[in-house]
């Protein structure tokens, strides 16, 4: 795996063609405009000054925020490892009861996310929270507002981020080739050791790629602390958002949102070290299914259930109680006063009844169903080529490519309007401002470091020698992609397609900027219907769109990931007896495929 | 099985796309503006940050029945003003409105207006805008309003900085935690143009910091997605800045009584504009629609629906006289809008930056 050297590389035809449309992307969408609204920004009078700089560092809230942001990305990214991890193992690598009821409770992170998860947990452990009366009740002399600052908001955003784990993780478990496992198990090792040695190890690139994820997080937080971090533990972000707004100020925001894209970066190349080298595919000849794992020490066991239906509970209730509270009027929402009477369907009238009707549903649908299919689509070669081709040039594009994740969204979309508001030769001379096209490439764009990253991290772990006999036996490129690696990485596509059009669904900050007057997609109807200074139906009305996206973008986790989650492409051989099979009875060759009882189908072998 | 899930998505991928197609050509068409729809012309883009609430709907369908088809975009203020300003070489939307002085003064700045004389402008007060490029059209008092349950008219406070001069209103106010919105930056206009220097830092003296500081210090930080209003009904605090049109709503929803303090100095006002955006495609169309939006009749109805104040003296028989009276005997605080407009964005700046906690 080590380089390949750029004139090896661009003998390929394959890798010319990709090369030349991802350069003219990266030029046209990324860097030009981009470096366009870095200069509006910083050379405002077409010289360079230190003010922002200066600024900034003698400001001791910014500097306080700052590190606060930063103090939460390096916790996060373990935090929700550890969670992450826990839950993944329990709903596939351990025998746990009830197991399938612990994932969906666990995969309530799918469908929803900010300010009102936030204020669902605050519901729950807030001063006037359900547990929190509970606790008080037993112990008089706590402080009720015990939930708060760093400590809250690192547990909400923790629970709230393990959705790339669930996904992801999971998916490279079930990559785990079960007959080390078996092997080692002959040798005497421990539960524990064969997860550290064996099974940890091979979901490596995978939980790289989360804990970027997860640093990202954190860096970028917004809600969470708005809500529950109190005077203590405010974030970087909310002053981010408004010096972005304050065209006089627009340089403090962009050196801000540069520092933390300097920080993400090295972040990146740490973890990019890290994962060079190593062999994340199993070396096995034959290799067989996961097998989910007893517990054998009785009081481990035991705690390891006590803590997966702990977390159970505190996934799931915030969701009971958003959409109970969507029911809710305005006022008891905020006040946190509920009386089973005062639940009525006003609220879910009230939206659906509006002139504009489903139609900001659908036109959000579609863009967000194109941008992820296409982000996705192209990203496969893309992704496919820097894992392959380990060079310098490899290294740029893929630093290049996460420039999305350097600038706040209002920054990138300016960046668009300036440099496409007149006839440009980087797109043909066309237009793009007042079109349906610029949004749809600012929601590609946007989109691009994440796909790229999980897709890289996808494809690190398909064993090459499958390609090489291909290649042998006389498989063209495309063939090959085609018809050996595209089945392979498949699952973690659709999931990603999956997220990316979830995530699209209710975006704001680029929509406002370019969406066509005409075709005006849901965000900018959340937005007029939500905000905070519009009346007390203004925060009911949040809680009815968050419940009617949790019904959208579950049926789309369904479809796309919940179907193909089951009928995962194995790797080398048909599927075995997905339950209540021994470690002893397990097929030990290329057998028919045998298919149990239960949900799950045959699954195709690669070929 | 695997076929038919083939089948499936490339279904499903042909129906969005098909989809898209049916999404994109009204765009299309309507960018292009070639095609007038029945006798009223094109449709205009008007941007505005006044559309919550059910104004935007209501605004769509009266002109419609005039015979304007327009398309509303809702944005906050300081996103309307953006757009218009990034999108000067190649104007989208033909009319703006909604945004108050200060917005718009930015607006103009960049050059994205174009002068329009409306056919109202004799019915209106110039002096609440700036004669030549916006027009005013609603007036706003941003007000501090405090718990009348807990306070008697003598024992409320007199002014803004009584807050954090007072011990019993001490961590007893909301105070803002960021100052994107219009309304916070109002307050602190009123408050920071009482200490004018000239030789002071941005033009404020350093008794005018002071207070900005105290006031960041001891009010009781507002708590996001939760509304003064509610903060005020279950007791956390007991005091804020409020807009005046909100205030009757909000007390009946919240089950609060508030009154508001009239300072000596008198109240900053806010008065939403009205503009033609330059380089419009459809410039009298929407000149019509200006002159039909801001005249007696049409902002008589949209006061009476919105309980809002309109600046149209002949508008006002129309409006709720309980607002009309209100404003009758309001003291409009002496602001210089100029030097408030010049130095607004420092301000935040200086405030987020250094006061801030």
């Amino acid at each position: 795996m080590s380089g390949t050297p750029v004139r090896a590389m661009v003998r390929s035809p394959f890798v010319l063609v990709v090369g030349v449309v991802l350069t003219w992307f990266i030029a046209a969408f990324l860097v030009w405009p981009n470096i366009n609204v870095l200069i509006a920004t910083f050379f405002p009078d077409g010289s360079f000054s230190g003010r922002a700089a200066e600024k900034l560092f003698s400001s001791q809230r910014a500097m306080k925020a700052l590190g606060n942001s930063f103090l939460l990305a390096v916790a996060l990214s373990i935090t929700v490892n550890a969670v992450g991890i826990f839950i993944v193992l329990v709903t596939y690598y351990f025998r746990i009861r009830g197991s399938r009821i612990l994932f969906l409770g666990y995969a309530t992170t799918f469908i929803y996310g900010g300010i009102v998860l936030a204020a669902g947990y605050k519901f729950i452990y807030g001063d006037k929270g359900i547990v929190t009366s509970l606790l008080l009740q037993v112990f008089p002399s706590m402080d009720p507002a015990w939930f708060s600052g760093f400590f809250a908001v690192l547990v909400v955003m923790t629970f709230a981020t393990t959705t790339n784990h669930m996904l992801f993780v999971a998916n490279a478990l079930k990559g785990v080739d079960y007959q080390t496992i078996e092997a080692a198990k002959n040798l005497g090792a421990s539960t524990w050791t064969i997860l550290r040695r064996i099974v940890l190890p091979m979901l490596k690139p995978t939980l790289f790629a989360v804990t970027i994820l997860s640093f990202l997080t954190g860096l970028g937080a917004l809600s969470a602390p708005q809500v529950l971090g109190g005077r203590e533990f405010q974030t970087i972000t909310p002053m981010i958002l408004t010096f972005t707004n304050s065209p006089t100020s627009r340089d403090l925001a962009a050196l801000l949102a540069v520092i933390l894209g300097l920080a993400t970066m090295v972040m990146l190349a740490v973890m990019s070290r890290l994962e060079k080298g190593g062999t994340y595919f199993s070396v096995s000849k034959v290799s067989s299914e996961l097998q989910k794992q007893d517990i054998t020490n009785p009081v481990a066991n035991a705690a390891v259930h006590a803590v997966a239906y702990l977390l159970f509970a505190v996934y799931t209730l915030p969701v009971l109680l958003i959409v109970l509270y969507s029911f809710a009027d305005g006022a008891a929402i905020q006040t946190g006063q509920l009386s089973p009477g005062s639940l009525t369907l006003d609220n879910y009238v009230r939206v659906l009844t509006q002139p504009a009707g489903l139609r900001p549903f659908v036109v959000s649908v579609v863009y967000s169903a194109l941008a992820a299919v296409i982000a996705v689509g192209g990203l496969l070669f893309v992704a496919r080529l820097l894992q392959k081709y380990r060079n310098w040039v490899a290294s740029v594009f893929e630093y290049l490519l996460h420039i999305p994740w350097i600038l706040p969204s209002a920054l990138l979309a300016l960046g668009l309007i300036i440099s496409y508001d007149h006839p440009n030769p980087l797109v043909g001379g066309a237009v793009l401002t007042g079109t349906t096209v610029i949004l749809l490439i600012a929601f590609v764009t946007v989109k691009i470091p994440f796909t790229l990253r999980m897709l890289k991290a996808s494809f690190a772990s398909v064993n090459s020698s499958l390609e090489e006999a291909a290649a042998i036996m006389g498989a063209k490129t495309l063939y090959v992609f085609r018809r050996i690696l595209l089945p392979l990485v498949l699952p973690a596509a659709a999931a990603i397609t999956a997220l990316n059009f979830n995530s699209l669904l209710d975006d704001y900050d680029t929509a406002i900027f370019l969406a066509h007057p005409l075709v005006q997609p849901l965000g900018l109807v959340i937005k007029a219907n939500t905000d905070g200074a519009e009346g007390t139906e203004g925060i009911a009305n949040t809680f009815v769109y968050t419940v009617l996206l949790m019904v959208i973008t579950g049926v789309t986790m369904y479809l796309v990931y919940g179907r193909s989650g089951r009928r995962r492409s194995r790797k080398r051989l048909p599927e075995v007896p997905p339950q209540g099979i021994e470690a002893a009875d397990v097929p030990s060759a290329a057998g028919p495929a045998v298919s149990g009882a239960s949900s799950k189908v045959p699954a195709a072998p690669a070929r | 099985m695997r076929k038919l899930q083939t089948l499936v998505a490339a279904a499903v991928a042909v129906t969005l796309l098909a989809g898209c197609g049916g999404e994109a050509s009204p765009g299309a068409s309507g960018g292009a503006s070639s095609a007038p729809a029945g006798g009223s012309g094109d449709t205009l883009v008007v941007y505005t940050n006044s559309n919550g609430e059910g104004r935007g709907d209501w605004l769509t369908q009266k002109a419609g029945e005039a015979g304007f088809k327009i398309e509303i975009v809702g944005a906050g203020g300081a996103d309307a003003t953006n757009k218009l300003i990034a999108e000067k070489n190649n104007p989208i939307a033909d009319v703006a409105f909604g945004l108050n002085n200060m917005y718009f003064s930015q607006v103009k700045a960049a050059d994205a207006l174009e002068p329009y004389e409306p056919a109202w402008a004799g019915e209106v007060d110039t002096q609440l805008a700036d004669g030549e490029t916006y027009w005013p059209l609603v007036k706003q008092a941003i007000l501090l309003g405090y718990n009348s349950d807990k306070f008697s008219r003598d024992a409320a406070p007199k002014d803004w900085t009584d807050l954090w001069t007072k011990d019993e209103f001490k961590a007893r106010y909301e105070r803002v935690t960021g100052l994107g919105t219009a309304t916070a930056q109002l307050v602190f206009a009123g408050i920071l143009s009482r200490y004018r220097d000239d030789s002071g830092d941005l033009g404020i003296s350093d008794e005018g910091w002071k207070q900005v500081e105290q006031y960041f210090q001891n009010g009781s930080p507002a708590v996001a997605k939760t509304d003064l209003f509610a903060r005020i009904a279950s007791g956390e605090v007991d005091m804020g800045q409020m807009p005046s049109s909100i205030i009757a709503d909000r007390e009946k929803s919240f089950k609060v009584s508030v009154e508001t303090v009239i300072p000596s100095v008198g109240v900053p006002l806010a008065v939403e504009q009205i503009a033609l955006v330059k380089g419009t495609k459809k410039k009298e169309q929407a000149q019509k629609f200006i002159d039909w939006f801001g005249s007696a009749d049409v902002q008589g109805q949209f006061a009476k629906q919105f309980n809002s104040m309109p600046v149209n003296k002949s508008a006002q028989a129309q409006a709720n006289p309980e607002v009309v009276d209100f404003f009758a005997d309001l003291k409009q605080q002496d602001i210089d809008w100029e030097f408030v407009q010049e130095n607004m964005g420092a301000w935040v700046e200086k405030i987020e930056l250094e006061y801030m906690t």
